[in-house]
């Protein structure tokens, strides 16, 4: 556990943070926004209550995997946490109890949950299959084939659509037809991760040649972004879809999807770090506000009108791996490759 | 130390493991997997039930190649491969080393290649040495059937030559002989049943091609290898210094014109100005190089640049390298 005295940032004044073992490979608030959990490379998943987030003491770890966790996600109600695993499961976490949902033959990378806070669908992307689940978890309602392995899965703002991102494109679904085949979007080479426009306009795709790809959804226009020295690992749309915030530059890159950009449109930067990478981006839920997560383990949270730049945390414990707002967007967590964990609780007086 | 020398040490060795169908690639991976060594080894298969060992550091893979948008028309790339070395540096403590075993069938290229391309792979592993397994037996009659066969042949630092037991010297010596027709400067371990010390195989600093170079046999030298279709290697040596910006600009644009023939190039060269030596490797047109630390004591500073490959012009490239002198 770290010293309070030491750390600089928001997270001396609200938050907490804790070294555990192994590399954090996600986090994320439950759906009712009652706990924020952090998936670790040693299979745990470690539970930090909100009433208490600032006591790391009132923090819990459960083995949830055997082996590396690789994908996170709150469950469809509630305080639980889903996640799947290089040991091929689908696992519930709630409190303390872990349940097995599902067992698939290859590593589960990617877990999605769409939500209305009611009812709900689980999907898990599993070598080629994407797995659809109903809100229980056990009853198994699609298997979608894809012509390679899935390197992303995201549902659309409704729940009515999946897209799943692999070699020479994203694949789209709908979720309650019985139509058995999607619509393929094409573009040449391997996507390694996609996000969707929060009001469905456009399908964004990360390319491991450093830029990315998207289509118009309404008339499957292509779009390329590109410019970026590295692979993009994070990309997020802002609450509103005006802006799509990414990593992989030594500052965080905003593409305008507004006034026919982001074609032909030259992207915004909000300030960074010169000479380090941005790894990890995250889009408040109520607010202009992105924080980005570097390579040297500094978090900042930016004020995309005034610009104004808030460090969370200052650098330390390798890259940043992990960075998420809870739905309610009061709780900010971040997660390192080193087993730095941090909270920040935005609501408490500073 | 330098940061050169920093960085390879923290970078994982990864062995890539191919061989001709039925070859007894099986046979030598169970060995790995169970021989009292001390090391543990990440193993990257591409057919599960095949190994007989329970172990939680194997993983199964598709062997899903695509192609990079990066102008470079061969260039064929492991995507599966990157993503899973990148799921296995999440656990980086828990093994020394990872192998990664192809069909019988695939060509290396990709897999090669894959360690080129993508930057976190190239950060985070090197390639130690491409390991091709070698059925003995049945070996003279592949490489006649099969172009992928002798594509393992050149892609190779190390061959093991099984079921050495079920040939007799002559044709040792034959199977020999036509190896080093394809790849001249690959280390040959004969085996029966993939018997070989494991000090043969793993950890072998493919790329020290110092190490690989004194391999080399000197008759060689003196052979023009004229098939018209065969793949054939060849070495270079230039005894004063290189030009660093020549020597780059001719060999991506040779690349880039004859990347598509030239399997594998690799060499230890002595830039004019520089104290330490540069190594230089490549797949078809995928090239890289770093310093790797001074010249020993004594040694002769010679640049030596091996091709292995197709159509090569032996004068062309001669005199294209001995341009690059500073």
């Amino acid at each position: 556990m770290s010293d309070k005295a030491t750390l600089s940032g928001i997270v001396a004044e609200r938050g907490a943070e804790q070294a555990v073992e192994g590399h954090i490979t996600a986090c994320c608030a439950s759906r009712d926004n009652s706990s924020f959990a952090f998936a670790t490379g040693e299979g745990d998943l470690l539970i930090a209550p909100r009433e208490t987030i600032r006591d790391t003491a009132t923090w819990t770890t459960v083995q949830a995997h055997d082996g590396p966790v690789l994908a996170l996600s709150p469950d469809v109600t509630g305080s639980g946490f889903l996640s799947g695993g290089e040991d091929c499961r689908l696992k519930r976490t709630v409190g303390g109890a872990v349940e097995e949902l599902a067992k698939a033959r290859r590593w589960i990378e990617h877990v999605a949950c769409w939500s209305d806070g009611r009812k709900g669908t689980i999907a898990f992307a599993s070598g080629k299959e994407v797995h659809l689940r109903g809100a229980d978890g056990a009853t198994a309602l699609r298997t979608l084939e894809h012509p390679s392995t899935v390197s992303g899965i995201v549902f659309d703002a409704k729940g009515k659509r999946i897209a799943a991102s692999h070699y020479n494109g994203a694949s789209m679904w709908f979720v309650n037809s019985k139509d058995s085949t999607a619509k393929v979007y094409e573009w040449k080479g391997s996507h390694i991760g996609i996000a969707i426009h929060p009001a469905g306009e456009a399908l964004i795709t990360s390319m491991q040649e450093n830029d990315l790809h998207g289509w118009r959804l309404s008339d499957g226009h292509n779009m390329r972004m590109s410019g970026y020295p590295t692979k993009v690992m994070s990309l997020a749309f802002t609450r509103n879809g005006k802006w799509l915030a990414t990593s992989g530059a030594d500052s965080v890159i905003l593409w305008p999807f507004f006034n026919g950009g982001p074609m032909g449109k030259p992207p915004s930067e909000l300030p960074g770090i010169p000479g380090v990478l941005c790894t990890r981006v995250a889009t408040h839920p109520q607010q202009d506000v992105v924080v980005a997560g570097f390579a040297d383990g500094t978090v900042l949270m930016m004020d995309q009108s005034s610009e104004r730049v808030l460090p969370v945390c200052s650098a330390g414990g390798g890259s940043v791996t992990a960075l998420s707002f809870s739905a309610d967007g009061c709780i900010l967590g971040y997660g390192t490759e080193d087993g730095r964990v941090g909270v920040v609780d935005l609501t408490a007086p500073a | 130390m330098s940061e050169t020398q920093d960085r390879s040490k923290d970078q994982v060795p990864v062995t890539v493991l191919t061989g001709f169908l039925g070859a007894g690639k099986t046979t030598l991976l169970n060995h790995i997997l169970t021989a009292e060594h001390g090391r543990k080894y990440a193993v990257v298969i591409n057919e599960f039930g095949e190994l007989g060992v329970d172990n939680d550091l194997v993983v199964d893979a598709d062997e899903e190649v695509f192609e990079m948008n990066n102008g470079c028309i061969c260039c064929t790339v492991r995507g599966d491969l990157i993503r899973i070395l990148g799921s296995l540096m999440k656990r980086r403590a828990k093994f020394d080393g990872i192998i990664v075993e192809t069909t019988g069938l695939a060509d290396p290229a990709p897999v090669a290649q894959t360690f080129f391309v993508d930057e976190e792979v190239r950060d985070k592993t090197r390639l130690d040495a491409v390991v091709t397994v070698v059925d003995a037996y049945n070996v003279l009659q592949t490489l006649e059937e099969s172009p992928e066969a002798v594509h393992q042949i050149a892609f190779a630092d190390v061959i093991i030559l099984n079921k050495t037991d079920l040939v007799d010297e002559a044709k040792l010596a034959e199977i020999e002989a036509k190896i080093r027709q394809i790849n001249a400067y690959v280390k040959i371990h004969p085996a029966v049943r993939g018997n070989v010390p494991l000090t043969d195989v793993l950890d072998q600093g493919g790329f020290d091609l110092q190490r690989a170079l004194e391999y080399e046999p000197d008759f060689l030298e003196n052979t023009e290898h004229s098939h018209e279709e065969g793949v054939t290697s060849m070495s270079f040596p230039v005894s004063e210094p290189i030009d660093e910006a020549r020597f780059h600009a001719w060999i991506s644009a040779l690349l880039q014109e004859q990347g598509a023939d030239i399997l594998r190039s690799k060499g230890i060269l002595n830039f004019a100005g520089h104290n330490d030596r540069y190594a230089f490797q490549a797949v078809h047109m995928m090239a890289d190089g770093d310093f790797i630390g001074p010249w020993k004591e004594g040694e002769k500073k010679e640049s030596r640049l091996v091709f292995i490959g197709r159509n090569l012009n032996r004068p062309r490239l001669r005199r294209g390298f001995e341009s690059c002198r500073a």
